[in-house]
């Protein structure tokens, strides 16, 4: 006997024990080095304006998206209060919350150390000064509100404060609408607490939603109060955070099912265990040495570059089902794979230099899929070809031997191949194309990981009740430094009342509602009087009412304090709550001090946007962000710029192919049905009325890369019917379990699942059918 | 925090379960008018100050109990107050000690004097010793008596119907 010469069969099991530690060895390294990013700005183009780069910094991390929306229930109110206020507290003592708020941070409570600073925060000193008749106007005002119910309510304030600085001061601060307060916090109509709290994680950070989301439930969970009642979370962390693990668990489900099929096909195929076990170990060292190499050439990998490598490197499955159904009675293993390794070699060499144009586009994320893919493709064949053959059992069935090959293959020879067919099908398929009624891109990603209409209804509604700001839009400011931003922030309030009051916006919160500019607080400062004259003026302001003599002392300690106070900064308000609010609005960027300003119920988004744009000073200016265009048009770019690279792929390709062969004609047999099957299954995707987005484009790539197999081995000159029917019986394998697997993701409910398997089935099935009309030579 | 009560010379008008409406002529004028639990605030010259009942947790309390006094909601005032009568003849006085803790951190009680079915005065008096008098009907036309103390006012609202 000529096989396995020299190797025995328990050299073989060795090899493949030691293969297989080599990579749970490696697969342990890499897991231990691999940072996994979920940083979007790594798969975006590279921002040119100032405006791009503010929405990469800012896209899915600005203020608004970052809050979640709360309701508790299932309890009397007063247990529901309680709760709220308990939840509150254990969220202040946890990093991953930045705010948490239900309606009992009590904003007259200005810290009390800056309580003389309300003279220069309030708008007061602005229209009026404290003169004899503004303090007699301000007391009768006061002797009437203490002839109201309301009394006992002001009373507290009257003495140090009896122009209610503190009150206009509260009510500047208190958000356009708030709920009802009900035992002293929010609850809204249908008897829930209301909550509102702002993770520091970005919306788009799932790993980092999830960890905040967990830990928001445990401490709900750990309430004294809390069973029986429940807690109901809404907003787009959350809504991140269920798709995510709704889409894994729905694509760990049909996958699982899927290998179960591949499993049970390989064992029809090969009647071997040991093929089972093997079959896995050179996409798995594909796999493992594409993300050691990405590893080491970047400092973190984005999730989705992963995701859409390990769908590309689903051409590698196919390299160990080529050994196996090459192998030929009488051969040893060498000379069986050495028949196919040239042509495998081919297609494995043309998809890596394909993939090299993935590196012209500049975007780190598909340089990235670059480097794992190649690495992965490269390593897998290698595996294939060097490592696989000394680990095969020497034990096989020649699978040529099967009488229903045999019938396949006189079927397949029988049909007609009439040399009009390719034509007419590219007429049809252009037609299609042509013809198709949906727009051709879908530039929304979210409409590919819908969040449940319910979901959003009941989110619409809690925002509503809360009065919580938009996350589609956000007013940005910029100025050379703070006080010039503040100062750019003043001139924008008159007009930010002009826009609500003309309906264009409900809310704008724009940072000097929160603090001053230093020339406002001075200008304020400058029109304190002085003690002698405010002590006149008070007296001749209380002649005839009932306010006891020497009662204001307070009030008059207060304003001659504020005479002297070194006005706040950003900085220096920053350590009290109220400034760590507005600290959160403002940062750095280029050496320019930039606000994000949330706005509440925008109405009329382009007239808004006209309208701040035409409200910039010297050196500031203002813009209306709009989240959701400006990324649908990084989207676009990004897209087409994937969509250059995998047109440049294919030219490459075909080269690639055309010079391997040295023969255009033989290199058109193998392109041409590889380039009507793809253009094809775009033709019907899109007349079934589908829009585009990238992962229909990488699973188109990953069906021509399959179809080019097809077609290269079906175009292989043999003069043996037995290696034909090998050729066939592998296509087969490598059909059916590609069928299998993303027919079954095509089922799925989720459109990005079903978008990848419908695709990748679809592109399969014509790759298949057109290769065995096309590229099969004629006899 | 004042030297003298302070006297206030209005009307008020029970419009049914939660309507209720103040206005204020002396010493300074003002409306308030609180319907479906929307509170109104007019005073001369000043801008219309509108709010919501649900805001302010005490004063609903508050107005909710006097809307039950004046609709004779004895049920409903009775979840607020601890309610004293007196009766002697046609005048009657009713003492009202609020029940909850919320109002009675600043309200001592609320003391009525009427005449019939008629209230004639009703005085807040505050935890801190404060406390404001309005005098309804026919007291609020006579003369007030002087020096104007307390007791002087609260003798003129249990003296005989003039």
């Amino acid at each position: 006997m000529p096989v396995g010469r020299s190797v025995t069969s328990p050299r073989r099991i060795g090899v493949a024990i030691a293969w297989i530690a080599l990579l749970l060895a490696l697969a342990g390294l890499v897991r231990r080095e691999l940072i996994v990013g979920n940083d979007l700005r790594s798969f975006m183009p590279p921002a040119r304006s100032a405006e791009q780069k503010l929405l990469l910094d800012e896209i899915g991390d600005g203020p608004a998206s970052r809050l979640l929306l709360l309701a508790l229930g299932g309890a009397p109110p007063e247990r529901l209060a309680r709760l709220s206020h308990d939840l509150v507290a254990a969220l202040h003592r946890d990093d991953r919350f930045s705010e948490s708020l239900n309606g009992e941070t009590d904003l007259t409570a200005l810290d009390p150390k800056l309580l003389p600073y309300r003279y220069l925060l309030s708008p007061t000193l602005d229209h009026a000064a404290f003169d004899a008749a503004y303090l007699r106007a301000q007391l009768e005002q006061r002797m009437a509100d203490l002839g109201s119910p309301a009394a006992d309510l002001l009373k507290p304030l009257l003495a140090s404060d009896p122009t209610l600085e503190t009150l206009v001061l509260a009510e500047r601060w208190t958000p356009a609408r708030t709920p009802p307060l009900r035992e002293g916090v929010w609850f809204s109509a249908h008897d829930e607490a209301l909550l509102l709290v702002q993770t520091r994680a970005a919306a788009f950070d799932p790993v980092a939603q999830h960890d905040a989301i967990s830990a928001l439930q445990a401490a709900f969970a750990a309430l004294p109060d809390a069973a029986g009642a429940h807690l109901e979370i809404s907003g787009p962390g959350y809504f991140g955070d269920i798709v995510s693990t709704h889409t894994r668990a729905e694509a760990e489900w049909l996958s699982a099912i899927g290998l179960l099929g591949f499993a049970a096909l390989l064992l029809l195929a090969y009647r071997s265990v040991a093929v089972l076990a093997l079959v896995v170990l050179p996409i798995a060292s594909g796999a493992i040495a594409g993300l050691a190499a990405t590893a080491l050439a970047f400092p973190a990998v984005h999730g989705i570059t992963l995701a859409f490598g390990f769908t590309l490197l689903g051409v590698a499955q196919e390299y160990p089902i080529r050994v196996f159904s090459h192998r030929r009675a009488g051969a040893s293993i060498e000379a069986s794979v050495g028949g196919v390794w040239p042509l495998l070699r081919l297609a494995i060499v043309s998809a890596c230099i394909a993939y090299l144009a993935f590196f012209a586009s500049g975007v780190t994320g598909l340089q990235q899929l670059a480097v794992f893919t190649i690495t992965g493709l490269l390593v897998a064949g290698a595996a294939t070809r060097w490592l696989l053959p000394v680990t095969l059992p020497l034990q096989f069935v020649d699978v040529e031997t099967a009488p229903w090959l045999e019938r396949v293959r006189r079927a397949l020879d029988a049909l007609p191949r009439p040399r009009w067919l390719p034509w007419l099908v590219l007429g049809v398929a252009l037609a299609m194309l042509a013809l198709a009624p949906a727009p051709f891109w879908q530039n929304d990603l979210a409409a590919l990981t819908p969040v449940p209409p319910a979901l959003l209804k009941r989110e619409g509604e809690l925002r509503a009740a809360l009065g919580a700001p938009d996350v589609r839009y956000l007013l940005v400011l910029d100025g050379a430094d703070d006080e010039q931003l503040l100062v750019l922030s003043e001139r924008l309030e008159p007009q930010a009342e002009k826009w609500k009051s003309s309906g264009l916006v409900d809310d704008v919160d724009l940072p000097s509602r929160w603090l001053p500019s230093i020339t406002t607080q001075r200008a304020r400062q400058a029109k304190l009087p002085d003690r002698a004259a405010l002590e006149a003026a008070l007296a001749d302001a209380q002649r005839e009412l009932p306010f006891r003599s020497g009662l204001f002392a307070p009030f008059v300690a207060d304003i001659e304090s504020a005479r002297t106070l070194t006005p706040l900064t950003p900085r220096a308000f920053a350590a009290s709550p109220l400034g760590a609010r507005l600290q959160a609005m403002l940062t750095r960027r280029d050496g320019r001090s930039v606000a994000l300003a949330t706005l509440g119920g925008v109405h009329d988004a382009d007239r808004l946007a006209l309208a701040i744009g035409a409200a910039g000073i010297d050196g500031g200016h203002a813009g209306l962000l709009d989240l959701k265009t400006a990324s649908e048009s990084l989207v676009a770019s990004y897209r087409e710029r994937i969509g250059r690279a995998l047109g440049a792929a294919l030219l490459l390709l075909a080269a690639a192919v055309a010079l391997a062969f040295r023969d255009v004609r033989r290199a058109w047999h193998v392109i041409a049905p590889m380039s009507l099957a793809t253009l094809l299954a775009l033709a019907v995707l899109r007349a079934c009325g589908v829009s585009l987005s990238l992962f229909h484009l990488v699973a188109l790539t990953l069906a021509a890369g399959l179809g080019l197999h097809y077609a290269l081995f079906f175009e292989r000159r043999t003069d043996s019917v037995a290696e034909e029917r090998r050729t066939l019986h592998a296509t087969l394998i490598c059909v059916g379990s590609a069928l299998l697997v993303f027919g079954l993701l095509a089922t799925s409910t989720l459109p990005v699942l079903r978008a990848i398997g419908l695709t990748v089935a679809l592109g399969v099935g014509f790759h298949f059918c057109l290769s065995t009309q096309m590229a099969r030579p004629r006899s | 925090m004042l030297k003298t009560p302070l006297i206030l010379d209005g009307a008020l008008h029970y419009g049914g379960r939660d309507e209720l409406g103040k206005s204020v002529a002396q010493p300074y004028v003002e409306t308030t008018a609180i319907s479906a639990g929307k509170v109104e605030v007019r005073r001369s010259g000043k801008p219309v100050q509108r709010f919501s009942l649900e805001r302010a947790p005490e004063l609903q309390a508050l107005l909710t109990a006097f809307s039950a006094l004046l609709g004779g909601d004895a049920a409903t005032l009775a979840l607020y107050y601890r309610i004293d009568a007196q009766q002697d003849g046609a005048r009657f006085t009713l003492t009202l000690t609020p029940q909850r803790a919320d109002l009675a951190r600043h309200l001592a009680d609320v003391v009525v004097d009427g005449s019939g079915a008629e209230p004639r005065c009703f005085a807040f008096r505050q935890t801190d010793g404060d406390s404001s008098v309005m005098l309804l009907g026919p007291l609020a036309a006579i003369a007030l008596p002087q020096p104007l103390t307390a007791p002087a006012v609260s003798a003129l609202c249990r003296s005989a119907a003039p």
